[in-house]
């Protein structure tokens, strides 16, 4: 096999990425100079050796516990469970979250093989219980059925802990418009509406 | 390349570029179909919330012959199944009756399964926690049933011998259903269950649909699952391809009370 063809099925394996894809971007790499071939290879060769799980959170990061686990100012009382570590990446984008997370790994899919055993539930549990001060659990897994059920499950194994338990709310985006909602959104949008003048 | 308007099922959604989903759906008039729905990540896809994992709605699905990936035009949502995800049990027992149709469900029409699936994920949905066991089994069995799959239970699969309901009796996932005594003790194998006569007439009344639910306990309960899932295994030739099953059929997750509504 070439070093062209290695390139291409390499690249091919990403996701999202087919095999005219990679053919694109392997004869794009070729026309780029060379340092710039090079800081990519080593930007992935860095990210593979020096990411890691933050063994509090679960998130990735560089350093063990990650900057957010480290950083006194966040509401330590304050907990929001995601699946993946991209979706502290979005949370944190908007800016507004100011509490600590906790990565699940994934969430509750019977058909990919996936239960509750899977995910880091366990280390959830130990960190509410362990007297870190945790008041509110925010589950902010994907509005998805196995999101939901993820949640559902959380909701069970968490209220021996007596810890509060909530929900993000599903409804419309914000700029979005009713004309194009479908119904379900609509439904989820009325049913969890608040009073005006709320924040 | 002709339009079809048909009731469906979403059994499996995959993420497809940053804005499409690949959906593979159990359809009445079409048989189990992948397709394409272009732009359904869009916040402003016609799909809306409509292609969620056990969905039921009708799907508008260009289809060509021979083709693998079919193009979905649109899903009408009729029945989004919300309440599955109120109780893994009853989600377990719904994804491994998805996964089921998946594997063993033939591609052409086959009205009678879809059926099964759809009475099957209803009954889930109306069940409470308690029966949601029984009724997973139940929906198993009835989908198995009509794909083709019924076990003989009535009388011996091999010689037809009436089975008396109020003795024990041996089951045989290989052979199809129950074994006389004398068919049992000639030709014993290592893929037959001894039932107790309280366990046979529980699985008679789990494949009788007409019949309520029987209150099966967790001992007898996890004994059924067991039972259904190693039939699944034995006549689908593909041991290792039911993950769903075999996480209902494990119940692996600690037993957990009914759930209170979370606050928003």
């Amino acid at each position: 096999m070439s070093a062209i063809d290695d390139l291409v099925t390499e690249l091919a394996r990403l996701p999202g990425i087919g095999s005219k894809t990679a053919q694109r971007l392997a004869f794009h790499l070729l026309k780029e100079p060379a340092e710039a071939a090079e800081r990519l290879a080593q930007a992935i060769r860095r990210v593979r050796s020096q990411v890691m799980a933050c063994g509090t959170c679960g998130n990735l990061a560089d350093e063990d516990p990650c900057a957010i686990c480290r950083d006194p100012r966040r509401d330590a009382t304050l907990l929001c469970v995601v699946e993946e570590a991209k979706d502290v990446a979005a949370i944190e984008r908007a800016g507004r979250y100011r509490g600590r997370y906790h990565v699940l790994g994934g969430r509750v899919s019977p058909l990919d093989g996936v239960g509750p055993e899977a995910l880091r539930v366990g280390p959830l549990v130990e960190r509410v219980r362990n007297g870190s001060g945790v008041r509110e659990v925010i589950v902010a897994t994907n509005p998805s059925m196995e999101g939901e059920v993820t949640a559902t499950y959380l909701q069970q194994v968490l209220r021996p802990t007596g810890v509060r338990v909530t929900r993000i709310a599903r409804g419309l985006p914000v700029g979005g418009d009713l004309e194009y909602a479908d119904g379900v959104t609509i439904a989820q949008a009325l049913a969890a509406r608040r009073e005006m003048g709320e924040e | 390349m002709p339009l079809v308007a048909t009731p469906a099922v979403v059994l499996r959604t995959y993420r497809y570029s940053e804005t499409s989903k690949v959906v593979r759906l159990a359809t009445r008039e079409c048989g189990v179909q992948s397709a394409i729905a272009k732009g359904a990540l869009r916040p402003r896809s016609p799909f809306g919330a409509g292609l969620e994992l056990l969905s039921e709605g009708v799907a508008q699905l260009y289809l060509r012959d021979g083709r693998e990936l079919q193009t979905l035009a649109g899903f009408d949502v009729a029945n989004l199944r919300r309440e599955l995800a109120l109780d893994l049990g009853r989600f377990a027992g719904a994804t491994a009756l998805a996964e089921i149709v998946l594997r063993m469900a033939p591609a052409a029409s086959h009205p009678a399964a879809y059926d099964a699936l759809v009475a099957g994920l209803d009954s889930l949905v109306a069940t409470g926690i308690a029966a949601a066991d029984a009724a997973g089994i139940r929906a198993l069995w009835r989908l198995l049933a009509v794909l083709g799959f019924e076990p003989s239970l009535r009388g011996c699969v091999r010689d037809d011998t009436p089975v008396d309901a109020d003795h024990p009796v041996t089951f045989s996932a290989a052979e199809g259903g129950v074994l006389c005594e004398r068919c049992a003790a000639e030709r014993p194998e290592a893929a037959q269950t001894r039932l107790a006569a309280r366990d046979y007439r529980d699985l008679l009344v789990l494949n009788d649909p007409t019949a309520p639910l029987p209150a099966l306990d967790a001992k007898h309960a996890a004994a059924h699952r067991r039972l259904v899932a190693r039939f699944v295994r034995h006549h689908s030739g593909e041991a290792d391809r039911f993950p769903a099953l075999e996480l209902w059929e494990r119940h692996s997750w600690a037993p957990l009370s009914p759930p209170q509504p979370v606050a928003s």
